[in-house]
């Protein structure tokens, strides 16, 4: 399906950015895994793991120099890379919060604005964007995470019109609780009341998300940007 | 690659070459030092300039072998900023490289 397509995804170390890294790589494309940290994990000739702090945009421009070099262009990005501190607004630690400005938001802003650098000329661009639930459900102690993903979801539908004339769409999917590595970070408790009162009471699974994802980066989805899709029913 | 008037000149046409390659034959941009690139007599608009300068300093990183902002802080701050016309845009890189 991603044969001799250039896939990077950012937070590719961990929980959904891996489940979408064995996604990508599974089905033919190039992936290159943007991690803070270096990820030798996962071992693989199509697999290309930088360590890169995406919230640092000289880090950020120096990567996609090494990118441009080596691969000549990208495919499809996916801004998955995101930090978590859920906490009451009033004790929330300031440099906490703006942990989460800058890899959530700021991140995702570098990357795409590099990325879309590359895709130009190109036939098509795909920027996706991964957003959460807690835009829409805004949950207790979480003011600066969900404020920085609904800025990203803003950001994305200004950079669709941008973008639009050289060809790249501009997507958010806004993903619900996943069992991964940031989930443990909540309390468990809060996190099933919290899903048991969306219409669609469960947890997301990786084929939930890929199947969005796999929407979005298709080719057919050319007529798609500026969107943003929850899953569960969330709205 | 040498950094000389000329040679900078070039990535700049190169730049515009390369817009020019997207645009219709009656609204090619003509690659001479007095080409205005930005305000009221530009016949660039944002997005071709943006184009412009993107592939600029990809061009230039090539060439020299160094990485330029032409949209940091500095750049942007300047009055006229340093895009206004071909020659400004020549002058500006010369600076840049030469540090």
């Amino acid at each position: 399906m991603y044969q001799g397509k250039v896939v990077l995804i950012t937070g590719a170390r961990r929980g959904v950015g891996r489940i979408l890294v064995d996604h990508f790589l599974q089905h033919g494309a190039q992936v290159i895994g943007l991690s803070r940290t270096a990820d030798d994990a996962l071992v693989s000739p199509s697999y290309h793991p930088m360590p890169v702090d995406v919230g640092d945009a000289e880090a950020v421009a120096r990567a996609f120099g090494e990118i441009r070099r080596t691969f000549g262009h990208v495919d499809v990005v996916i801004n998955n890379a995101a930090v978590l501190t859920s906490q009451y607004a009033l004790i929330m630690p300031p440099a906490a919060a703006q942990a989460m400005l800058q890899t959530n938001l700021m991140g995702a802003f570098l990357v795409s604005r590099e990325a879309a650098k590359l895709m130009r000329g190109r036939p098509c661009g795909r920027i996706i964007q991964i957003s959460s639930m807690a835009v829409c459900l805004e949950p207790a102690g979480d003011s600066m995470y969900a404020a920085t993903k609904a800025a990203v979801t803003t950001m994305s539908q200004v950079m669709a019109k941008e973008f639009a004339a050289m060809h790249i769409t501009c997507n958010t999917l806004g993903i619900t609780a996943i069992d991964t590595d940031m989930l443990q970070q909540l309390p468990r408790q809060k996190v099933d009341a919290v899903i048991a009162g969306l219409p669609l009471p469960r947890y997301a699974t990786a084929d939930d998300i890929l199947n969005v994802v796999d929407f979005f980066a298709s080719e057919r989805s050319s007529y798609i940007t500026g969107q943003t899709v929850y899953l569960g029913g969330v709205h | 690659m040498q950094v000389t008037e000329d040679a900078v000149l070039e990535t700049i046409y190169q730049a515009l070459r390369a817009l020019n390659a997207e645009r219709a034959a009656d609204a090619q941009i003509a690659l001479a030092p007095t080409t205005c690139l930005f305000g009221e007599a530009s016949v660039l608009d944002s997005l071709s300039l943006v184009s412009v300068i993107v592939d600029l300093e990809t061009h230039v990183s090539d060439a020299f072998g160094k990485s330029v902002s032409l949209t940091d802080d500095r750049a942007m701050s300047r009055d006229p900023v340093p895009f206004t016309d071909v020659t400004a845009l020549q002058r500006y890189l010369l600076e840049l490289l030469a540090e």
